[in-house]
């Protein structure tokens, strides 16, 4: 059984948005919601600045405070370890939303069930990559199954030095970021 | 110089508002319907049954309480957005998450609630009642008023400590995410039950009687309610930041400081009427002044108890594990 990662090169990204805009297409995501984004960050003392381009979305954490907290189990761990929501069971009572510490979910307002980024799961079954890995124009975003250790997302956090999110929340993600600032060329 | 930018594009960026006044106003409804659970109980249970003579103490508040929390959980229904789905809570128990202990608490709690409410009415109000499932159930519950008041005190407990674990274990939100909220919801639930019981209550030593009782209840809340701002200003940058709102006076955070100064007054002051109603001369019946002072102390206790929750509930959801942003 895989275990779904993505690995952020966060040198490689160019704050293009492409991947924001992919994913709405993708999952028909409203208008006022996002389940990506990308956060540009500027700081140090100047002249010697450093700035961060961060894409953000759900990271299917392998320690979910969103499924633990769900009241009727419609978010749920699934067996290749990505977090998913049940539409059926959902009863829109917000307590994942609250749990969640990288604010990654929403209320779907024209159903009231609770969403977020699936890593496009109907692509993974087709044997596709997630949209916003897809469409990443400088191959920022990595996608693969961590128990392959030939696969490159196993390749990369073998070889690179990486960070999670909020690691001190213990929740565990499964999104890693390498290469924080861009290296000098 | 010292550049830092958060340089966020605020189109995407997401912003926290999940719970309003719907959810503030259930956990007020069902803190307080624990504390008139736990209150009547000791009313029944009290020895020398000085209090249970009370009529509206002693069955009144236990009829009330279902019919208040009734209220409280419409509310909490009307906050749900998928409501067809509402069935799940009851197809499933996930024993790690609060809501799912309180969904089933909440449904549990009823048929307690309800039969001690028909073995508190009491024998002069039952002569007046037709022959009739009422009157029968009511005369079967009547050697069991005291145990269902014992049942009914510890429900109430879980009640009101219920609301406050509920929003402490969200970790992602550190206002909330304290041991001492728990206490501090139960605390304060308690203490508008006892409220409401002395509003109640129509003889004059049962008024003071839960007087004297709120006195001790509305002491542990401020000291509960310091605690736990001690506890987050002394705590990680996170914490510390969640309680800022309500130390800010600007305008985008003016209504959390008024909550703040409005229970800095109510609180103390609900302490000081009593203590002058329980040092007063009360050989005789209480004057209308007096009563007047008693009911106003209680409305106080009432609204610092509203206050707690809209204002948790709302500063809550500015607060984020990573500081505020």
């Amino acid at each position: 059984m895989p275990r779904y990662a993505m690995v952020i090169d966060q040198s490689r990204c160019v704050a293009c948005m492409a991947c924001v805009v992919a994913c709405k297409r993708e999952n028909d995501v409203p208008p006022e919601h996002y389940r990506t984004r990308v956060l540009e960050m500027v700081e140090g003392r100047f002249p010697k600045l450093k700035s961060e381009f961060r894409s953000e979305l759900c990271n299917h954490c392998s320690n979910a405070p969103c499924v633990t907290v769900c009241p009727t189990g419609a978010s749920h761990k699934e067996e290749d370890g990505t977090v998913q929501i049940d539409r059926n069971k959902c009863v829109g009572c917000k307590a994942c939303l609250a749990a969640c510490p990288y604010d990654a979910r929403y209320i779907n307002e024209e159903h009231g069930f609770a969403d977020k980024c699936s890593f496009c799961q109907h692509r993974l079954k087709a044997g596709k990559m997630p949209a916003c890995v897809a469409t990443c124009v400088g191959g920022s975003r990595m996608f693969g199954d961590l128990n392959d250790p030939d696969s490159l997302v196993s390749q990369l956090l073998r070889e690179n030095p990486y960070r999670v999110l909020l690691e001190a929340a213990g929740t565990k993600p499964n999104v890693f970021y390498i290469n924080q600032y861009p290296r000098k060329s | 110089m010292e550049l830092t930018i958060t340089g966020v594009n605020t189109i995407t960026y997401p912003y926290l508002h999940i719970w309003d006044w719907r959810v503030a106003v259930y956990l007020f409804l069902g803190g307080l319907t624990g504390g008139l659970m736990c209150m009547s109980a000791i009313a029944n249970l009290r020895p020398g049954k000085v209090v249970a003579r009370d009529q509206p103490c002693c069955w009144r508040i236990p009829l009330l309480a279902p019919i208040i929390l009734s209220v409280g959980m419409f509310f909490l229904f009307l906050d749900l957005e998928v409501k067809k789905n509402m069935f799940w809570f009851y197809l499933t128990f996930k024993p790690l998450s609060p809501m799912s202990w309180g969904s089933w608490l909440l449904v549990l709690i009823y048929p307690p609630m309800i039969l001690y409410a028909f073995a508190a009415v009491p024998d002069d109000f039952k002569a007046g009642m037709k022959p009739g499932l009422l009157k029968t159930w009511s005369d079967r519950m009547r050697p069991h008023l005291l145990l269902l008041a014992r049942i009914n005190f510890v429900l109430g407990i879980l009640l009101a400590i219920y609301t406050g674990i509920l929003l402490s274990t969200f970790v992602a939100r550190p206002l909330w995410n304290s041991s001492i909220l728990p206490v501090l919801f139960l605390v304060s639930g308690m203490s508008t039950g006892t409220a409401l019981m002395i509003m109640m209550a129509k003889r004059d030593e049962v008024k003071l009687f839960f007087t004297k009782v709120d006195i001790w209840l509305i002491f542990s809340e401020i000291v509960v309610l310091l605690l736990l701002f001690y506890g987050h200003y002394t705590s990680d940058a996170a914490h510390r930041a969640s309680i800022m709102p309500f130390f800010n006076a600007s305008h985008q955070f003016f209504p959390y400081f008024l909550s703040i100064v409005a229970l800095g007054i109510f609180l103390p002051l609900a302490i000081v009427l009593k203590f002058l109603e329980v040092k007063g001369e009360h050989s005789q019946h209480l004057g209308a002044s007096g009563r007047f002072l008693m009911h106003a102390s209680a409305v106080l206790v009432l609204i610092g108890g509203f206050i707690i929750r809209f204002a948790l509930v709302y500063a809550g959801q500015l607060s984020k594990f990573s500081g505020l942003s």
